[in-house]
């Protein structure tokens, strides 16, 4: 091999480097067999799935080719529930980066102060990552209700007094779930945050925090750029999430009111086992996967850039 | 330390996975997959026991699943098509029963205990359960949709129980107006997108002479509109009708916040329990039909079934046999409240002494019309949903609606009969 | 080094305008995540007839019965040693598998790195209700059906992608030159791991324990297919099993949820030390 791997590692000897090596490979080995066993292969399954019209209602089984994605081109449905994908995803990541970062940054700032409460604070903001989605979702429905859901008496307390149909009303219902997801997740993306400026060398994180004028300098200038990483890393692994949300909009709304809630993956779930359109349910499933492998590896690329930048 | 640790998780997960069921070389295994049931359920178990009591050698295994439907179905059916099913016994919903059968999952059941004759039970349900002539499930308890009001509120302005639609508006105007309450809502039903709109829907459209999939276009278009209209145009359904499930209308009706509530009879017990709001004040009739025609409820309910391969037909045959015989039916009306499928029982009078809502659900269930009769049912349903909603939110009218769902019905239909009759070997 | 005197110097910033506006900040914090749990805290008190009035905010007496019923009358309680066999399980196997896959994609000369990355990535990519079907059909060949082995394997499979990104930044942020040293001492690759590596990368350690318990604690979707009866069970599960077919019974999933809830909230009380603890180690170093 080179002298140098791609993040310019120099090897000190060639009897060493391939001792190395073989270590490295020793290491990646048990991982990578659990995942191509586990994920890989049901992957595989999934995807040759989406090129067979399987309808078992029918005794239909057999293999179509491209047939089951173009006919995804052709339907509404699926560009309907794609846009409606991107925009939950867009709009929730957009706002639990930004919320989450700002969340590390007081977390890190009062858990160096080394108190209890630094550490009482850190546990609080993770609570609603805790709670399981099956009953967060059931905790935000009830708090949507207009009737006698909390939200609408706070609201009506603090003099907004026309109720807001959270979830009956078209224009609503997407934000709702915006906002339970963006509660649910904020936690996730502040966790790791908070690792990541834990890691930076604490003369640099110091620097970085001084109060007054020099704050947000220092932080642009330095805190930022050694914190990258970790924040493409969370956007990768947000935004894969995202894409797929499932249980908590399904709990939620169903996918209406008229479908304005309708996930790709709820769409994918009613085709795979409501309505057991086999093939067609993988095609749109195998679509959804599409995306997000879009979507990361354009996060990647841009990981790659700067982990090669900084190391 | 943490190795000890990890030797304990060990161990633990290995005890865990250890199965207890080894059994003696003799006995049979039944695996019995159901929804969970409301209620206690050591009250199923020990009926279970009772059966092995009877049937010495054969043991039952209970695998409860949650009770939504839709979590049951996915459970189902990629077991089911995947092969040898690890479950002899299973209950499935009324519109599952076509489905199952055209696929071959579970079994005709032919050779029943001469204890189940199809006239025994209600009609609604045996004619759901049919397919190609023959019986695939026996009905295990039913359910059908009723219309609740408010026997205090009428009677406060002698207004008699709503036959007709025209008659619930009329009612719920007049009352509305007069009690000057906020707080109150006239009628309250299932609207969020989901199955139970599609109930509803086909409530209110049969009730006129129609249906959503076929029948005269007109009157289903008015039908549509009457839905919508209760909505937008009357107001006497508030705006969040939109979201409403069973159990959202059933809290907010048992508030005493509405006049009148389409519901599943399951919300009378809870109605009725001790510290309810509105504990005595309430009654139950059939829906309510458009002038000239009559009222048809939709029918729910579960049936019992017997998966295709398992090795165990006669034995998982017996416990249908069993769960469905009039001794067990009546134990579990009376103790968990749940309907009767057979017939006789509706006359006994120990049961309406216990019961006396039975009597108002009798006609009810035996008029019961169960949702289209295809295989292909949950295809319909699936795509009707959105569009139904929409209707109920105010996005689209019912013209749109109509046209939409119906060609969703034309080019599925014949499609699908045609790719199924290629398939066929 | 120089850690007391960096923390002098950091109390000396410490004013009471910062402070001010850093409880400011907490109780808004505090009360974006804790408000819906507060409520339902509420609702798990409540008696089933006032859950659905409002006003009052607060019950106007208190009862336990939601809590008696989840804990005495369900099979939450098994279905939580379950979750938490099963969720330790997943720990240790997703630390372990993944810190060694991380560190050689961090520090060791192994080819086909992006490939790997990538491989591992797209393994959590593929949305879970696709694949559900397959993997559960490959573990009822095998007999797994029904077992804690099965879902622990498959909640492992899907946090190691995140712990394995997240060790190899953590990694990477440390100095080359500790591992280095480290090998000319004549350590082998798995013991400079053992004992410079992985020490100071507590807390991105910590962090990606704490995630990846929590997601395998929480799932839902695989535990509902892979588990069937009450010895496998976990906790989401047991939950969903609550409603009947149309009731749904909000006290006991109040009560419930919080009693779900406490023992990760523990957790992360507990690990929270190592993500300051971390802070010590990596200083001495850097």
């Amino acid at each position: 091999m080179k002298v140098a791997d791609f993040n310019g590692q120099k090897s000190d000897g060639p009897g060493w480097n391939l001792s190395e090596r073989i270590w490295g490979y020793a290491f990646v080995a048990p991982a990578m067999t659990l995942v191509s066993l586990m994920a890989l292969a049901p992957i595989g399954a999934a995807l040759w799935l989406s090129l067979r019209h399987r309808l078992p209602i029918f005794g239909v089984d057999e293999f179509v080719g491209l047939a089951n994605y173009l006919d995804l081109l052709g339907d509404e449905r699926f560009w309907a529930t794609l846009r409606t994908t991107l925009y939950f995803t867009g709009l929730s990541v957009g706002l639990e980066l930004p919320i989450g970062l700002g969340l590390a940054l007081l977390l890190d700032a009062l858990t160096d102060e080394r108190t209890r409460f630094g550490r009482l604070a850190q546990t609080v903001a993770i609570v609603p990552w805790a709670v399981p989605t099956v009953v967060s979702a059931q905790m935000w429905l009830w708090l949507y209700q207009p009737d006698y859901g909390l939200l609408n008496y706070v609201l009506a307390r603090i003099g907004i007094t026309v109720p807001i149909d959270w979830l009956a009303d078209p224009r609503w219902a997407i934000h709702a779930a915006v906002i339970m997801e963006v509660w649910k997740t904020t936690p996730f993306a502040a966790l790791m945050l908070l690792a990541g400026l834990k890691a930076l060398p604490w003369e640099l994180r110091a620097a970085a925090r001084v109060d007054g004028a020099g704050w947000w300098d220092g932080f642009r200038s330095i805190t930022l750029p050694l914190l990258t990483p970790v924040i493409l890393i969370t956007l990768v692994f947000r935004t894969m999430d995202a894409v797929r949300v499932f249980d908590a909009v399904y709990v939620l709304t169903g996918g209406g009111p008229g479908n304005t809630t309708e996930t790709l993956s709820i769409y994918a779930y009613k085709t795979l086992f409501q309505s057991l359109q086999l093939g067609y349910g993988s095609a749109l499933a195998t679509a959804m996967f599409l995306i997000s492998a879009i979507l990361s590896s354009f996060y990647v690329l841009l990981l790659r850039r700067r982990m090669r930048d900084t190391t | 330390m943490t190795r000890a640790w990890i030797l304990l998780f060990l161990m633990s997960v290995l005890g865990c996975t250890q199965r207890d069921d080894a059994p003696d070389a003799a006995s049979t295994v039944l695996i019995f997959k159901h929804g969970r049931l409301s209620g206690d359920e050591r009250m199923l178990t020990g009926l279970l026991r009772e059966f092995e009591r009877r049937h010495p050698g054969v043991t039952v295994r209970e695998e409860v699943l949650p009770s939504s439907s839709d979590q049951q179905h996915q459970y189902y059916t990629m077991n089911l098509d995947g092969g040898r099913a690890p479950f002899d016994v299973l209950s499935l919903d009324v519109i599952w029963v076509q489905e199952f059968a055209k696929a071959g999952w579970i079994a005709p059941l032919d050779d029943l205990p001469p204890t189940i004759r199809r006239e025994d039970f209600f009609p609604g349900p045996i004619e759901a359960a049919t397919w190609d002539g023959e019986l695939y499930a026996v009905p295990w308890y039913i359910d059908a949709g009723v219309l609740y009001y408010r026997k205090d509120l009428l009677e406060r302005y002698a207004l008699d129980s709503p036959r007709t639609w025209p008659e619930l508006l009329r009612a719920a105007r007049l009352v509305l107006d007069a009690e000057r309450d906020p707080t109150l809502v006239g009628f309250v039903w299932q609207g969020k997108q989901y199955e139970g709109l599609v109930c509803v829907t086909l409530e209110v459209l049969r009730s006129n002479g129609s249906d959503l999939w076929a029948g005269d276009r007109d009157r289903a278009e008015e039908g549509l509109q009457f839905l919508r209209d209760l909505v937008w145009t009357y107001k006497i359904s508030p705006l969040s009708i939109g979201m409403a499930d069973e159990d959202s209308t059933r809290l907010l009706f048992g508030e005493g916040r509405a006049l009148f509530m389409r519901n599943w009879p399951y919300a009378w017990s809870l109605l009725q329990r001790e510290g309810s709001p509105v504990r005595g004040k309430i009654g139950v009739v059939p829906i309510p039909a458009f002038p000239g025609f009559s009222g048809v409820s939709v029918l729910g309910g579960w049936l019992l079934a017997v998966a295709k391969h398992s090795p165990h037909q006669k034995e998982a045959r017996d416990l249908i046999g069993f769960l469905t015989s009039p001794d067990v039916q009546r134990r579990m009306a009376m103790e968990l409240g749940y309907n009767p499928t057979r017939i006789a029982l509706y006359a006994e009078q120990t049961m309406l002494d216990a019961k006396p809502i039975f009597k108002d659900l009798f006609p009810i269930f035996l008029s019961a019309r169960p949702r289209p009769i295809t295989p292909y049912y949950l295809l319909l349903s699936q795509a009707a949903q959105p569009e139904l909603s929409a209707l109920v939110v105010g996005t689209k009218d019912p013209r749109d609606v109509l046209r939409a769902v119906r060609r969703q019905g034309d080019w599925l239909l014949p499609r699908l009969a045609r790719a199924s009759a290629d398939g066929e070997p | 080094m120089n850690r007391e005197l960096a923390c002098r110097d950091h109390w000396a910033g410490w004013n009471v305008a910062a402070a001010g506006r850093n409880v400011c900040l907490l109780v808004v914090v505090a009360m974006f995540c804790l408000g819906p749990l507060g409520w339902q805290i509420l609702a798990s008190v409540k008696p089933d007839e006032e859950l659905v009035r409002l006003p009052p905010l607060v019950p106007t007496r208190l009862t336990a019965a939601h809590y008696e019923r989840v804990l005495f009358h369900s099979s939450l309680v098994q279905a939580l040693i379950n979750s938490a066999v099963v969720a330790t399980g997943t720990t240790v196997l997703a630390l372990m598998l993944g810190s060694c896959c991380a560190f050689a994609l961090a520090r060791l000369p192994i080819r086909g790195r992006p490939m790997i990355l990538g491989a591992i990535l797209m393994a959590s990519m593929f949305p879970p209700i696709a694949i559900i079907s397959p993997l559960y059909l490959t573990m009822r060949e095998m007999g797994l059906r029904d077992s804690l082995i099965a879902l622990g394997l498959a909640h492992t499979v899907h946090a190691l992608p995140l712990t394995i990104w997240l060790l190899t930044v953590a990694f990477r942020q440390l100095p080359r030159e500790l591992y280095h040293a480290a090998r000319v001492d004549g350590c082998t690759p798995l013991k400079a791991l053992l004992t410079v590596v992985l020490p100071p990368a507590r807390p991105g350690l910590a962090v990606a324990g704490l995630l990846t318990f929590i997601h395998s604690w929480n799932e839902f979707m695989f535990a509902l297919t892979l588990t069937a009866s009450d010895t496998a069970r976990t906790a989401p599960v047991a939950i969903a099993l609550f409603p009947g077919l149309h009731d749904i019974p909000w006290g006991d999933l109040a009560a419930a949820s919080i009693i779900v809830t406490l023992p990760v909230a523990g957790l992360a009380a507990f690990f929270s030390r190592h993500l300051i603890g971390g802070l010590t180690a990596g200083s001495v170093k850097g």
